[in-house]
């Protein structure tokens, strides 16, 4: 397999408090990475610093052969790019709220179009044409219209990764993706996300399902304390943790309500 | 004491201009001013500390002097800097900057209103932060801006009649004038006040209207996109199937 992402000694403070210290992973095309770990450990700032929303104080980021952000240079430099390189570097990575982040005033299908217009600039009726094969596909085309108050959180969740894949991107991060949504609703969410992992998407989720992280996921990575605590392949690391920090937050988080079990 | 209305008759031209000259001024100081604003707003909003300073300075200057200090200050400043201009010019000048000082804090008020998840999603497709601003932020900061707009507006309105201290010939000057000619003040100034409210409130009507319609626009009643249209007939001729 070819790698596809691989952050290399990452680390952001906020003030004086470290958020993320020293990380590093890489991720292969084609891979489905679970990141989970106790609230505050860094989970959600080390996904906005791979796509650079929050810009690390050090280490890189490596998308494909390109480096977003901090570039090394020869003789041990490091070269900080420009803001618009970084602009035009991000949507290569789709990004997928909690919260969703819909645009209120616009309809589902500006929600989607709005991207690939603006930023990419190509052609109206060919984008448009293309974000209503992604809504016929997500079983939302006859929401095309509508506006994001009248659909359901499971649909504007929907819509939030339609308008991330709109932009075709090699990668897809995903913060906490059912955190924000009624319990019956977040099965609905992650079987869907399933069927896109099985459709070959590179995906890194953020997530407290770690019932979906062991059947999704090909490997999970512990995060605790700004640290990669452990990380090894999904079902081995879950079953059978090393870490007692891990051992101790699984028995606090896994129980047998968590969906996705089809 | 009886009341003499023929005065008001007899000088209906002089009104009638003042409320002319009283219109032009606040239309134009009100526009410039709101244009003035933005910047001044986006400045206060940046990451960059001396971008917020200057602003901060700017405004917090201008929006604790009373404004016809400012006049004074315009008016009697100018010539010693070599610029001479008409009354009604500088005036209008004044207004504007005063005027950009509250307009400034509405939208600030406003832009902090929307989510920050707003401007997130939108870098997040790769939107740079001005794009951002002016593709996501800015249209969901108009209904915010409206009322406070509006509000604004009117006391910058009425605040054209500290014009008539320099000298320009708006409603209170021709006011004073007739006053001077006629001593019946009370007859003069009732008339004065009448004109004012009929501008504020009929200004105050027609944002009301534009308001309205505002909060309309975003209840979705859009017409469906034909593409849509297209797309929702393969929908329901799947589910017959």
């Amino acid at each position: 397999m070819k790698s596809l992402l691989k952050v290399t000694n990452l680390s952001k403070s906020f003030g004086a408090v470290p958020a993320l210290r020293d990380i590093s992973l890489e991720v292969m095309a084609g891979e489905v990475i679970c990141i989970i770990g106790p609230s505050g450990c860094g989970k959600s700032t080390l996904l906005r610093c791979i796509n650079h929303l929050t810009f690390p104080d050090g280490g890189f980021v490596e998308l494909g052969d390109v480096y977003i952000g901090r570039e090394p240079m020869a003789g041990g430099k490091v070269r900080m790019q420009s803001h618009s390189q970084i602009d035009k570097l991000r949507p290569r990575m789709g990004f997928v709220f909690q919260q969703f982040n819909l645009w209120p005033h616009l309809s589902v299908l500006e929600n989607i179009t709005r991207g690939p217009i603006k930023v990419q600039r190509r052609p109206r009726p060919e984008v448009e044409a293309d974000a209503m094969v992604l809504l016929t596909r997500f079983g939302l085309a006859d929401k095309a219209t509508a506006f994001p108050a009248a659909l359901s959180g499971g649909q504007k969740q929907r819509v939030a990764i339609a308008r991330a894949l709109a932009l075709e991107p090699q990668l897809m991060l995903f913060d906490e993706p059912t955190s924000a949504l009624d319990p019956e609703i977040v099965k609905e969410v992650l079987l869907f996300m399933r069927e896109l992992a099985e459709s070959g998407v590179t995906m890194v989720i953020v997530t407290h399902e770690i019932a979906f992280a062991r059947h999704v996921a090909d490997r999970v990575i512990f995060l605790d304390g700004g640290y990669v605590a452990e990380e090894g392949p999904a079902e081995e690391l879950l079953t059978n943790p090393k870490n007692p920090r891990l051992r101790e937050f699984l028995s606090q988080i896994d129980s047998p309500v968590m969906g996705c079990s089809a | 004491m009886t009341l003499d209305f023929s005065i008001i008759v007899d000088n209906w031209q002089l009104f009638a201009k003042g409320a002319v000259l009283t219109l032009v001024i606040a239309f134009i100081s009100i526009g410039i001013g709101f244009l003035l604003s933005i910047p001044v707003a986006l400045m206060a909003l940046s990451h960059r500390w001396w971008l917020r300073w200057v602003s901060g300075a700017y405004v917090e200057w201008f929006r604790n002097v009373p404004f016809i200090v400012v006049v004074y200050i315009f008016f009697y400043g100018l010539p010693f800097a070599g610029v001479r201009l008409p009354e009604a010019v500088v005036g209008t000048l004044a207004l504007a900057i005063y005027a950009s000082t509250y307009f400034s804090e509405v939208i600030r008020g406003a832009v902090l209103a929307v989510p920050k998840g707003q401007m997130e999603a939108a870098r997040a497709v790769g939107m740079s932060y001005f794009m951002g601003m002016r593709e996501i932020v800015a249209p969901q900061t108009l209904r915010l801006l409206l009322p406070p707009s509006t509000n604004t507006s009117i006391s910058m309105i009425k605040e054209t009649s500290i014009l008539s201290t320099i000298t320009v010939a708006e409603i209170t000057y021709q006011g004073l004038v007739v006053q001077g000619a006629t001593f019946a003040p009370f007859e003069v100034f009732m008339t004065t006040a009448v004109l004012y409210w009929l501008i504020t409130s009929i200004f105050a009507r027609f944002m009301h209207g534009i308001e309205r319609r505002a909060g309309i626009a975003q209840g979705g009643n859009q017409n469906r996109h034909s593409l849509a249209d297209k797309y929702l007939q393969i929908g329901t001729k799947r589910v017959q199937e």
